[in-house]
């Protein structure tokens, strides 16, 4: 026995006959084409069967009755754009997302900035601690936002009664609760939107600078003139990427508020999870999640947009 | 031969059920039997050994392999439970149902009515929320459980009524019914509470009960409507929330709402227990949940603590009741077992000692096990739960009723009492706008 | 001149670092109070007196005792670690070798493969759980820890193979056609010559994929529910609270213990995490 090119067996003792057939199919095996179809199977078959297949049929099941007996075509659709409870879910993830991605993107911009501008030595310690939020596992680290929020030991309003404002109904009312909210969300993603910033600073050729600093350049012309457009596109792939993060959050709205007070800080997706899994209603569930994907798909198209030019 | 030791049983009915299984299978021809059991989670510390203790005697007494899981109701975790094993056709033998779960499964639950008219036979009733949860069609879905199932009474700092709003809810509710003055019990109506709630907020230790998505909202929203003779919706499947008597009742909450804290729109089950035990407020509507950790971390507020009937309203008195049931899946192969085991786990003297385990939070909805000993001398203060089984004219009953089941559940599983008041007393919507909105929920609740 | 331009200097990295002090505190005061709230006696953390943000009355162990010796918490570990290896272990080499095609063998499905990948990003876990929810229990998945591993390699797998592309990309063509003159098979290539050479993405690759795997909470949520088969995300949030009544010391406790191995694999690798996450903003 010895090995072929490929590391295949060539047997010497095989029947004369198959040698034909069994040199083309290795011929074909070596294309790169064969090869590469063929390590990407995996892949295929992962996304195929777990992501593709799924969104298909959560297409069809919301074309079902609530008990999963009847097709009934886009009467669940109707139903919902006849539900209040409905539209202030489409209204809280519209704002929430908006506000979110918002928020993000000016105190990532900012933290980045400032960071980038302290002597290099110190840059590392700074940019470890502020990723904390990030690496903490979410579901975990909105238990503690709760504790901080709970209304009778809240820790947030002790320091705001400290420093003189009055104390705010936190989880209890429906403006309040999508402040908290979004300001977990934005404790969350902002280390995400500065770390790409920084990369981002630290891409910029140091001589650009240089010579507007010769020019006489003042910090903010520097920063309208020269770093704004050096990062238009990163700043655009970050924020459109976090905007589909953010559209499908769920784990905070589920450990803070489960959507209340009043349901007005259902998601997409915790509504989706109130009604198909809590209360049954599989088909009216998957309805409210598919209303994500357009959404999502517009935002996609922005990307590949934002990336093609930036690459170019 | 099953069926017929199983019929022998019930006639006799006296000889314990783990004698009746023994005499069912002679030993020798018996295999090991395995059965499981998914089973509510008790908060109670040392419930849950007790009862896996109790349980396991029985298996091994019965040569029954009995595994148990305890599935905490935080996240609906019990509920999800319920829905996946009825849409796999697969997962325990009995599983534990809290309030309006069991009746979504009424086809696929094996009819337990030979299990609950024995014990009925031998015990007499069960009460009438439990009977109305469980008995669907004119037969037994699922029986009513002890465990976990408490109701809703006033859980009071009887030291602020007293000193704040000159009530002595000891005076009036003493640890004796056969004390109780009945003008007095009278006099504590919604309107005599609407007077405490203004002079103990006054004086700075505000009355405290959630207007928000959660069981504790419900369970004293719904009684309040109901004192006043409003349903969300009748036994026939008519909305019949539009009423004067709704709009009563919202205006009442618009009042009463005033001298509450603003933080109870975003309240959870354990926030108005933290609320009593903080020593701010004077008054909660509870299980003695609050009352059993107010007494091992702040036992100076414990030792205040009364429980008592709730207030009366122009129609009657209501109480909130969370019962819990036992439903046995149809797909599962040891029915017989099971329902031998519950028939065990229903006899008095387990009760009793399941009773004693949870420190009287489990509610028994068999009638006559309500004169457990339980609640007369656990303290301080001594006969501070006296009145946690209904001792008046109470009546239990679960938000949702009397609507049908499959319209009820949804009333309590989508919040609409809580959230038809929250939008008048918080979001500043006009009542009658608030009441059509919830019309028009109830008219959704009605798809199929 | 030159004095005021260093006094500038000096004024903008005051500025600078009082920005920076502001949002550490901002980002660690989480953490913070979750631990401070962890070492107290549930008396204090009742109590209404004094000054929350420190421990005042003495600190207590009690409440990690208590979680290792009264709750699950040991078996949702055990949990968390029996799903997220296998998880780790199949997306990487799902990854490696989609990356590894699509970024050396140019045939002609790479451009339709690559564009999925990325389509994946439309579809988020909060939009699937519903119809994954229906055939996880059509595979008799449901309320087994194994549902997860078969589900979250579609979180993390696009992710990777997108990172790993992009270190493959930078290896020089020169290697490998000296490697295929040399007679070495694709696969003796990829493994000999490409993982080597792309350590550090693979460790990025890596500690995503553990921490997607570690953080997951929305799988779990809706296909587990008995406690023996809960994962610590899930089993610390759902499980550990009580009827009723929150023992938040023991909460905090179990949080904190749970976030612990992310939070340390990022102390210690944090450059390959950083390298990871900013692939493919660089790149792009």
């Amino acid at each position: 026995m010895r090995l072929g090119p490929n590391g295949t067996v060539l047997d010497a003792a095989a029947p004369a006959r198959a040698l034909p057939a069994r040199a083309r199919w290795r011929r074909r095996l070596r294309s790169r084409a064969a090869i590469g179809l063929l390590m990407c199977l995996p892949l295929v078959a992962l996304i195929g069967g777990l992501v593709a297949y799924p969104f298909f049929y959560s297409i069809y099941l919301s074309m079902l009755n609530k008990r999963e007996t009847a097709f009934i075509g886009l009467d669940n659709f109707r139903f919902l754009m006849t539900r209040d409870v409905f539209w202030q879910v489409v209204q809280t993830s519209f704002v929430f997302t908006g506000l979110a991605v918002f928020w993000k993107a000016v105190l990532g911009f900012t933290l980045a900035l400032v960071i980038h501008t302290v002597p290099t030595g110190g840059q590392r310690i700074w940019r470890g601690l502020s990723l904390i939020p990030w690496v903490m596992p979410l579901a975990l680290s909105s238990l503690g936002w709760w504790w901080i929020y709970e209304p009778t030991h809240s820790a947030l309003n002790w320091l705001l009664v400290l420093i003189g404002i009055s104390p705010k109904p936190w989880l209890s009312d429906p403006y309040w609760a999508k402040v908290a909210v979004i300001l977990v969300n934005v404790w969350y993603g902002t280390p995400f939107f500065m770390i790409t910033y920084l990369a981002g600073l630290k891409s910029i050729p140091a001589e650009l600078f240089e010579s507007s600093a010769i020019d006489g350049a003042s910090g903010l012309q520097r920063l309208r003139h020269i770093t704004l457009p050096m990062l238009k596109s990163i700043i655009a792939i970050t924020m459109l990427f976090s905007t589909i993060v953010t559209l499908a959050t769920f784990d905070i709205v589920r450990v803070l508020t489960r959507g209340g007070p009043r349901q007005s800080t259902h998601m997409f997706g915790t509504y989706a999870f109130e009604l198909g899994i809590a209360s049954g209603d599989v088909p009216l569930g998957a309805a409210v999640s598919l209303f994500m994907f357009p959404i999502l798909a517009v935002s996609a198209f922005f990307i590949l947009r934002g990336i093609r030019r930036s690459t170019v | 031969m099953e069926t017929r030791t199983r019929r022998d049983f019930l006639k006799t009915g006296a000889a314990g059920a783990a004698a009746a299984s023994v005499l069912g299978f002679p030993h020798v021809a018996r295999a090991q039997t395995k059965l499981t059991f998914g089973l509510w989670d008790h908060w109670v510390p040392g419930a849950n050994d007790v009862l896996k203790g109790i349980v396991t005697d029985w298996g091994k007494g019965n040569r029954v392999d009995i595994t148990i899981d305890f599935i905490t109701s935080i996240g609906n975790k019990l509920q999800l439970t319920g829905a996946a094993e009825s849409r796999a056709g697969a997962g325990h033998d009995i599983i534990a149902f809290s309030t309006w779960d069991g009746t979504f499964y009424k086809d696929k639950l094996e009819p337990m009515s030979d299990v609950a008219e024995a014990l009925i036979k031998k015990y007499g009733p069960f009460n009438e929320n439990a009977t109305y949860l469980s008995k669907q069609d004119g037969r037994w879905v699922t029986l009513p459980s002890p465990i976990g199932s408490h109701t809703y009474p006033h859980e009071t700092r009887m030291d602020y009524f007293k000193q704040h709003a000159g009530v002595d809810v000891q005076d009036i509710f003493p640890a004796d019914v056969k004390k109780r003055d009945k003008k007095k019990v009278d006099g504590w109506d919604w309107k005599a509470f609407l007077a405490v709630a203004k002079k103990v907020n006054a004086a700075g230790f505000p009355i405290g009960a959630s207007i928000a998505e959660n069981t504790d909202s419900n369970d004293w929203l719904g009684p309040l409507f109901a004192s006043h003779g409003s349903f969300p919706m009748d036994n026939k499947g008519n909305i019949t929330i539009d009423s004067p008597a709704t709009l009563e009742v919202i205006e009442y909450l618009r009042e009463l709402t005033q001298h509450m804290p603003k933080d109870i729109y975003g309240w959870d089950d354990a926030s108005n227990n933290r609320w009593l035990i903080s020593g701010k407020g004077s008054t909660i509507f509870n299980p003695p949940s609050a009352w059993a950790v107010a007494k091992r971390d702040q036992p100076a507020v414990a030792a205040q603590v009364w429980h008592h009937d709730v207030p009366r309203g122009p129609k009657g008195r209501y109480r909130g009741s969370l019962p819990f049931t036992w439903g046995i899946w149809k797909f599962s192969k040891e029915k017989k077992v099971a329902k031998d085991l519950l028939l065990f786990l229903s006899d008095r003297e387990t009760q009793w000692k399941l009773i004693t385990a949870s420190q009287g939070y489990d509610f028994p909805q068999i009638m006559s096990f309500q004169d457990h000993p339980v609640w007369k001398e656990i303290g301080p203060p001594v006969g501070g739960q006296y009145n946690y089984p209904v001792r008046g004219d109470e009546k239990l009953i679960v938000a949702g009723w009397p609507a049908k089941p499959e319209f009820g559940a949804q009333v309590y599983s989508k919040w609409l009492l809580p959230t038809m008041v929250g939008k008048v007393t918080s979001g500043g919507t006009k009542p009658q706008d608030a009441v059509k909105w919830a019309a028009g929920e109830l008219e959704g609740y009605k798809r199929g | 001149m030159i004095r005021t331009k260093r006094a500038r200097r000096a004024l903008t990295l005051l500025v600078c670092y009082g920005v920076i002090a502001g949002f550490v505190v901002f980002f660690l005061f989480p953490p913070y109070w979750m631990a401070i709230t962890s070492f107290k006696t549930n008396q204090e953390i009742e109590s209404l007196e004094g000054i929350p943000l420190i421990i005042q009355h003495g600190a207590t162990l009690r409440h990690y005792r208590d979680l290792f010796a009264k709750t699950d918490f040991l078996l949702y570990f055990m949990n968390s670690v029996l799903v997220t290896v296998p998880v780790v272990f199949f997306s990487m080499v799902i990854s490696v070798l989609a990356a590894y095609a699509l970024s050396r063998l140019g045939f002609a499905g790479a451009g339709v493969i690559g564009t999925g990948v990325f389509l994946v990003y439309l579809v988020p876990d909060s939009l699937l759980f519903i119809p994954l929810f229906k055939i996880i229990g059509a595979l008799g998945l449901l309320n087994s820890k194994w549902s997860l591993v078969l589900v979250y390699p579609t979180l993390i797998v696009p992710f990777c193979t997108w990172l790993l592309i992009g270190y493959f990309a930078s290896i020089p063509k020169e290697l490998d056609e000296a490697a295929l003159v040399d007679g070495a098979g694709h696969l003796q290539m990829l493994v000999l010559i490409f993982l080597p050479v792309a350590v550090p993405g693979l460790i990025a690759a890596t500690i995503f994929a553990f921490t997607v795997s570690w953080s997951g909470f929305l799988y779990p949520l809706a296909f587990i529910f008995s406690s023996g088969e809960q994962v610590l995300t899930t089993g610390t949030v759902t499980s550990l609270i009580k009827g009723d009544v929150y023992h938040w010391g023991g909460l905090m406790a179990g949080a904190l213990l749970a976030s612990l191995p992310p939070v340390l694999l990022y102390v210690f690798l944090m450059d390959y995490y950083i390298s990871g996450l900013t692939a493919g903003s660089t790149k792009g």
